[in-house]
């Protein structure tokens, strides 16, 4: 073994770390080589001497700057702490009170989830729908409008009938309708389909044209159960403008009698 | 036992209890204040960064693990701080205190011993002034902090033999430039 070998039990020996048996193999090192031997005395001489190198004592000021520091990082800390427990705290009671209300909360959060639905759905599409509604409805009217007015050129009467019982559907009759049907009152052949269209025209009687229109057929009737009916819805509708067509119609001669009593009676209870 | 103590106190520490810091700081503050005075040669420079250290051991006080013991973490810590300060210190003269030791070394002795011990010591003190920082490092962990080389290798993060060798070399350092000091 060579000298740099030792070296390890050297330090180990300065600092008395050494076990027997390296101890034993250092000192029979040392019995031969009078080197190492002379090196490790200074070394032990040297390291006694350490000993007796003093390290000053630190101020007093050090324990009070500790203390002081330690302060300000409890504090420092305590703050930190302070803002995270917070949220943590708010968050927690969240919690809880999720849990405790936890059937409540979730119905409260279906109800709120159809509410943002309606909502986004109506506020979105209100305004459309009553557009497409109104189309529809419009669509629809005109529709029935267009059948009524096919079905009064029906050479059926049953149809024709049909088609004017349509007008009660109607609820905003228009010019087109109202002539249709004056001109059905006035001209269908058949006594039924016009008793249809006066009882029809009598409900559209807030039209001041029906009205008039009404005035006008009273001459152009010649069934007496036409002529009766008529002068019934004048009585109704209180119309005085028709005393002078129900005089008119008392001038023909072949004027059924009980028509004749029935128009005179008419025309003394509107005058 | 005492180590063992310092342990469950650091565990206390990191578990929220800080003030127990203090009893940590009256334990070791001085032999920190001596390991570092010996790495820097200055009184002031070493009692501010005793105050770092501990600083640094509450603030990062989750890293102590306890798997080994208070004292291997306070001086790896310790190191740390010299080395984020070591470029600043070199820069300063570190003769400053030779004359101080002198003074205090003094008391106590006839005149002839007093003379010759005098010298004697200011002459290991200037050597050990003089070592490599690495070497100084390893001597004053183990003579004056009396840790043995199992500790040491453990801050150093080294191997034992490595610190062993260390040891040596610094010792063999430390002859020469007393040797050849000029009393």
């Amino acid at each position: 073994m060579k000298c740099e070998q030792y070296e390890e039990l050297f330090a180990g020996w300065l600092n008395n770390e050494l076990k027997p048996a390296e101890k034993e193999m250092l000192e029979q090192h040392l019995t031969g080589c009078p080197a190492c031997r002379a090196e490790l005395a200074s070394m032990q001489q040297l390291w006694a001497m350490m000993d007796e190198v003093e390290v000053p004592e630190p101020s007093a000021n050090m324990k009070t700057d500790f203390s002081a520091m330690l302060n300000d990082f409890k504090t420092a800390e305590a703050n930190k702490k302070g803002t995270t427990t917070g949220i943590k705290e708010q968050l927690s009671w969240l919690w809880d009170w999720k849990q405790k209300w936890s059937l409540a909360f979730n119905l409260a959060l279906i109800a709120i989830s159809f509410g943002c639905g309606y909502l986004v759905f109506n506020l979105a599409g209100n305004s459309k729908q009553d557009q497409q509604m109104a189309a529809l409805t419009s669509q629809v009217h005109e529709l029935k409008q267009t059948m009524m007015l096919a079905l009064l050129e029906n050479p059926s009467a049953s149809e024709r009938m049909r088609g004017v019982s349509y007008t009660g559907e109607i609820k905003h009759a228009d010019k087109e309708v109202i002539d249709a049907l004056l001109s059905t009152l006035n001209n269908d052949p058949n006594v039924n389909v016009r008793l249809s269209t006066l009882e029809a025209l009598t409900h559209l009687a807030s039209h001041p044209e029906v009205r008039a229109g009404l005035v006008q057929s009273i001459t152009l009737q010649d069934s007496p159960l036409m002529q009766s009916a008529i002068a019934d819805v004048m009585l109704k509708l209180q119309e005085r403008r028709s005393v002078k067509s129900f005089r008119e119609l008392l001038k023909q001669k072949n004027l059924d009698h009980g028509v004749r009593d029935k128009i005179k009676e008419t025309i003394t209870q509107l005058i | 036992m005492n180590s063992l103590a310092d342990n469950t106190i650091m565990l206390k520490v990191k578990a929220g209890d800080l003030d127990k810091m203090a009893l940590l700081f009256e334990r070791y503050h001085r032999p920190l204040y001596g390991f570092l005075f010996h790495m820097t040669y200055q009184r002031e420079t070493s009692e501010d960064l005793v105050q770092q250290v501990f600083y640094k051991m509450l603030k990062y006080r989750e890293t102590f693990t306890a798997t080994g013991e208070f004292v291997h973490w306070m001086y790896s810590i310790a190191r740390n701080t010299l080395k984020d300060q070591g470029k600043s210190l070199k820069q300063r003269v570190k003769h400053e205190n030779t004359d101080d030791l002198a003074e205090r070394l003094s008391g106590g002795l006839t005149p002839e011993e007093h003379l010759e011990k005098k010298q004697a010591k200011l002459g290991l003190y200037k050597a050990m002034e003089k070592l490599s920082d690495s070497h100084r490092e390893v001597l004053t962990l183990c003579k004056f902090q009396e840790l043995k080389y199992q500790e040491i290798a453990q801050i150093l993060d080294i191997s034992e033999i490595a610190v062993k060798t260390r040891a040596h070399r610094a010792m063999q350092e430390l002859k020469s430039i007393y040797e050849n000091t000029e009393r």
